[in-house]
């Protein structure tokens, strides 16, 4: 029996981080494990818009020229969105310096790897993810419970204070 | 036949403090014409003009956002148009600067249905709230105030022509400068200083 507490953080936790952050935007393809997130994020109260794209590449450019316009925008992908939209992470966040705050779902990783490094996992999909990161020098921090809630606001701020991208790798599905 | 150059001359005289994103052979034609702060470059990143362009248009909606596309690059993306029309941007207007071929002036390589795609019914059915196409300068002129005043988001189809390909026995190879991977970030920089964006980690 998986204890999904253990592993999960509830969506008023990212919300409320947002809003520290001063985030009023949020792009995405929506990803699966973050489905409470963005439902929450539905609610107009958080003063968050959400800008649905069809392409991870178009949330990734879409959060560039809020940037560009002087807003804080989320990018939510999941991790197989985040290797379709490398390009634009290469023309954006690397070669042009624009700060790029990924938060990315590690779809399809087996229950059986909570609680145990992602890097172990037997789905390339999951395990890729990091080694990918490191390949392209961007900093990340894993979320795989509460006790990491803190890495929220602590990849928004390295993405700023480094103008480039800074990822948060969501471990399991954000809890209702 | 009207050229990307004519187009592009004819957006700078009506930009007043538009934020114009351009690429592909629009950028070189902006490149001719006398610099503005406002404007950056999609450069290298083929397809992302339009949802720069959104982006933009979404956070400062007092000011309109010009996109000036090209049609291999819109067809690389095809699905913002989905995704502006949804945003639904009252200030975004979206030209599409129609050759029909990509390396326009290097090396002319047709693009992929160029001969009979209908961008603006495209467009019109994704959502954009007003579409038009242009075949001469003078018709473009003479709607563009209209166009300016009227619904957005807005798509514009321009068909252009296109310069003899530069590169050939004679002239093998162009070498990229190191500024065409740089250039997009300092201008979206400039951009932000120019709105008078204050920096919080400068």
């Amino acid at each position: 029996m998986i204890e999904h507490a253990k592993h999960s953080v509830p969506a008023s936790v990212f919300v409320s981080a947002f809003k520290r952050c001063g985030i009023d935007f949020i792009t995405t393809v929506p990803d699966m494990l973050q489905i409470a997130l963005h439902q929450a994020l539905e609610d107009p109260v958080h003063g968050i818009r959400t800008i649905n794209c069809t392409t991870e590449d178009q949330a990734i450019e879409t959060a560039a020229g809020l940037y560009a316009g002087g807003r804080n925008a989320a990018v939510l992908v999941q991790n197989q969105g985040f290797y379709a939209g490398i390009n634009s992470v290469r023309a954006l966040g690397l070669d042009s310096g624009v700060p790029l705050f990924f938060i990315i779902g590690q779809f399809g990783r087996e229950f059986a790897n909570l609680g145990a490094d992602p890097l172990q996992s037997k789905r390339r999909m999951v395990r890729m993810l990091e080694p990918l990161l490191d390949t392209l020098e961007i900093p990340y921090w894993r979320l795989e419970g509460p006790a990491d809630s803190a890495n929220i606001e602590r990849a928004w701020h390295a993405s700023r204070e480094r103008k480039g991208p800074a990822a948060l790798l969501v471990g399991h599905f954000i809890g209702f | 036949m009207m050229m990307t150059l004519d187009v592009c001359k004819v957006l700078a005289d009506v930009r007043e403090d538009a934020v114009v994103v351009c690429t592909m052979g629009a950028m070189n034609a902006f490149d001719k014409l006398p610099a503005n702060p406002l404007t950056v470059a999609c450069v290298p990143l083929m397809g992302g003009a339009a949802s720069i362009g959104l982006g933009l248009a979404l956070a400062r909606t007092e000011r309109k956002v010009f996109v000036v596309d090209g049609d291999a690059s819109l067809l690389m993306e095809l699905g913002g148009l989905v995704a502006v029309a949804q945003a639904a941007p009252a200030n975004f207007f979206h030209f599409l600067v129609n050759n029909g071929i990509q390396f326009a002036g290097l090396g002319n390589l047709a693009t992929p249905g160029h001969a009979n795609v209908d961008f603006p019914a495209l467009a019109r059915a994704a959502g954009y709230r007003a579409c038009y196409q242009f075949k001469t300068i003078e018709e473009f002129q003479a709607a563009i105030a209209t166009i300016l005043a009227g619904a957005a988001p807005a798509f514009i189809e321009l068909v252009v022509g296109y310069d003899q390909p530069a590169l050939g026995v004679a002239n093998p190879a162009v070498e990229m400068t190191d500024a065409r991977f740089t250039r997009m970030g300092d201008e979206i920089r400039e951009i932000r200083a120019q709105l008078g964006v204050v920096e919080v980690f400068p």
